[in-house]
């Protein structure tokens, strides 16, 4: 007798197996739906996609059209715009900057935010809630007060700050905090405020609403996800030369040729 | 008089060469819709049925499908950019300036460049906030939020990167804000500006880096992860709906 054609299995070996498919039972379309709380994405799905990209399309057109993207003076570095701004989306953390370590404020802070972000769903790791806006009413009312106590905050911490150094707050760290005005003002001051306030608020919730992983994990997302945005619009609206502090419709123009005087 | 066009159609479809680039009939029938999903290497991104919560704009924000719109969007554009726009300080400016001027549609099309960078900043970000308020970071989907906070990551990166090219004076002090953060990071500030801009000062080293990680590095980075975050989005069983 001949043996078979084709490459011949190891001795010991000689049942071989195929792997077809390897399903996880919540990884697929669950098999006991009913066959109604499906749509054939040929044409239900496609047919959104496609109204979706023509009419993102012609809003792109539309916008392109009537507004002209910034194009300023030939680059020079004997000319500093006062104040000198970063793109929008980066205002947040130049707004932070004005309160804390440069490198605090550019690249711990947000390191360790992207971080935190990124391991959110290993510290919740509960499925309750999946699919449903703000898991349960309790959620969205966590949320709501989260915004709320976290606008007030960043916007009141601003304005406390702006107003402290205006009346000397500077001067009077150097003279009599230890450590002058580095290691109180620029160190520990803003990291007690971040972590503290963040604890706070995580405290409350748990006490005033009874959070449990997933609400206080939606207490710390919104928290931070409203102090993100009112640094940039702070940053972006109500920072003029010299990145003062002004009312969003009172911002002076921008100095376009600032001589640094020596 | 119909029935020549109507044969005409007929012969076309049961052509060999028809049929050698569509191997199923008109999509009217439900094999033949799974089939046009099926065997279309772009459709195919798609499975053949979805939950019907899936379909549901209040749900979904249309924010992520949105952003990849968008990075197609900024591709295209951005490859058209490419044909008049050399990163050396000696010709960058002037080569936007062409643009707005000389370049037929030129204006036309650095503006549709800006504002969908501008929109894809935006729907990341609105993308990452319906994420997480559904809760669709849960088991099993914990890798592709991981993948989905790099990409946020990088969208800003893409996007701060391409300000710098037009090198006025808006796009260098807004980039010199971002050296002078690089260089107060702890302990290797000064190394790390070095090796991001090139040099210690904003010059023609930091333009063409700028300019080869925008148009190269970057979008590779994020299309790679894309691919990850789509195949992901599949294999964990499509978008989150209610248990």
């Amino acid at each position: 007798m001949t043996a078979p054609r084709g490459p011949q299995p190891f001795p010991g070996q000689e049942k071989r197996l195929r792997l077809l498919a390897f399903v996880r039972q919540d990884s697929i379309v669950r098999v006991d739906k009913r066959v109604e709380d499906t749509a054939m994405v040929w044409p239900h799905l496609l047919t959104i996609e496609f109204i979706a990209a023509m009419l993102w399309t012609i809003g792109l057109f539309a916008i392109s059209a009537a507004f002209n993207a910034p194009l300023q003076d030939h680059q020079t570095p004997d000319c500093t715009p006062n104040p000198s701004k970063a793109p929008w989306y980066l205002l947040n953390l130049q707004e932070l900057l004005l309160h804390m370590d440069k490198g605090l404020a550019g690249v711990v802070v947000p390191t360790l935010w992207l971080v935190f972000m990124a391991a959110i769903p290993y510290i919740d790791r509960s499925r309750e809630g999946v699919g449903i806006w703000f898991t349960s009413a309790n959620g969205l009312r966590i949320t709501i007060f989260a915004a709320v106590y976290s606008t007030l905050l960043t916007f009141s911490l601003i304005l406390l700050d702006a107003f402290l150094k205006a009346h000397g707050y500077i001067e009077f760290a150097s003279d009599y905090f230890p450590g002058g005005k580095q290691l109180l003002p620029n160190y520990v001051i803003p990291i007690a405020l971040m972590i503290g306030l963040s604890i706070l608020l995580v405290v409350i919730v748990q006490r005033l609403y009874l959070a449990n992983t997933r609400e206080w994990m939606i207490a710390i997302f919104t928290g931070w996800v409203f102090t993100y945005l009112v640094l940039t619009v702070v940053g972006t609206s109500m920072r003029g030369p010299g990145m003062d502090l002004f009312a969003p419709w009172g911002v002076p123009a921008t100095h376009q040729c600032f001589a640094p005087t020596k | 008089m119909l029935e020549i066009p109507a044969q005409i159609w007929q012969k076309t479809k049961t052509s060999y060469i028809w049929r050698s680039l569509f191997r199923h009939g008109y999509p009217d029938s439900r094999k033949n819709q799974s089939l046009a999903v099926f065997t279309n290497v772009f459709l195919h991104l798609h499975p053949v049925k979805v939950r019907r919560h899936a379909l549901a704009i209040p749900y979904t924000w249309c924010m992520g499908g949105l952003s990849f719109f968008l990075f197609l969007v900024l591709t295209l554009t951005g490859t058209l950019l490419m044909f008049y726009y050399r990163p050396t300080t000696e010709w960058a400016y002037s080569d936007i300036k062409d643009l707005e001027t000389v370049v037929v549609f030129g204006q036309l099309l650095r503006n549709m460049h800006r504002w969908a960078a501008h929109g894809m900043v935006i729907t990341v970000f609105l993308h990452m906030i319906r994420v997480f308020y559904t809760g669709s970071y849960k088991p099993p989907r914990e890798f592709n939020w991981v993948i989905g906070t790099l990409l946020f990551f990088f969208t800003i990166l893409l996007s701060y990167t391409g300000y710098l090219l037009p090198w006025d004076q808006l796009s260098f002090w807004a980039v010199t804000v971002g050296y002078e953060i690089a260089r107060a990071t702890p302990a290797i500030g000064d190394e790390f500006a070095f090796i991001l801009f090139g040099g210690f000062q904003l010059g023609p080293n930091a333009l063409l880096r700028f300019y080869v990680l925008h148009v190269v590095g970057l979008p590779l980075t994020v299309g790679f992860l894309i691919a990850i975050h789509f195949w992901r989005i599949r294999k964990d069983g499509g978008i989150t709906g209610p248990l």
